[in-house]
């Protein structure tokens, strides 16, 4: 899958999960950017990403993410 | 993590006038069709409906009190109903996990409530943090 295509599905995510269908992406994002990306969201956008994309991340992995594109990093490796 | 796909867990919850009349009280919703006999069976049912929302309260039971932990927060939670839970009837109840996001401390359940003719009158998921 490549970059783009991640960023649309992970986009999408997003803005399902935070009820929000103005959020734009991009790889620069980061969670100050966007409206209600609070630590709870995170948890239910991790999970609901884990289950979209079929895969596992780990704590430190999660932690070491800056911005979208080190997620999307992150899960363009698994 | 302390909970592995495919666990499952049981209980048993009764619906009592008790716990009907609790749920009356906190939730003041008295629909005739939660306290008039006659207007239950004139809509087709057997007798005064239960709140569907009193099996929320016994999976918020069921996630405090159940768990072999403690430290736990529910994150999110759905219920579908479908069949109608008379007074005095008897669920019985199964969890089973569906998922578990060791990255974040999540775990996903999904149950359901059988009555005692072993009809499922209510389904979902839930998801809890491990705080």
């Amino acid at each position: 899958m490549d970059t783009n295509e991640i960023l649309n599905q992970v986009q999408e995510i997003f803005r399902d999960q935070l009820d929000d269908e103005t959020i734009v992406l991009t790889g620069e994002t980061t969670a100050d950017e966007v409206e209600d990306w609070d630590s709870l969201n995170h948890i239910m956008l991790v999970v609901a990403i884990e289950k979209h994309f079929n895969v596992k991340f780990t704590s430190n992995e999660i932690l070491s993410w800056k911005n979208v594109g080190e997620m999307m990093k992150c899960i363009q490796e698994k | 993590m302390i909970f592995n796909i495919n666990d499952i867990f049981e209980e048993s919850f009764v619906v009592s006038n008790n716990t009907h009349q609790d749920f009356m009280q906190l939730s003041q919703d008295k629909n005739p069709l939660h306290t008039n006999e006659e207007f239950a069976f004139s809509k087709g049912f057997k007798g005064i409906v239960m709140h569907g929302n009193i099996l929320n309260a016994f999976l918020s039971h069921f996630i405090g009190e159940c768990l072999p932990i403690k430290n736990v927060i529910i994150h999110s939670q759905d219920i579908q109903f479908k069949n109608p839970v008379y007074l005095d009837d008897k669920l019985s109840f199964t969890a089973s996990v569906s998922g578990v996001f060791e990255s974040v401390n999540a775990v996903e359940f999904k149950y359901y409530f059988k009555n005692s003719q072993t009809k499922i009158v209510a389904k979902g998921k839930i998801q809890i943090g491990i705080i």
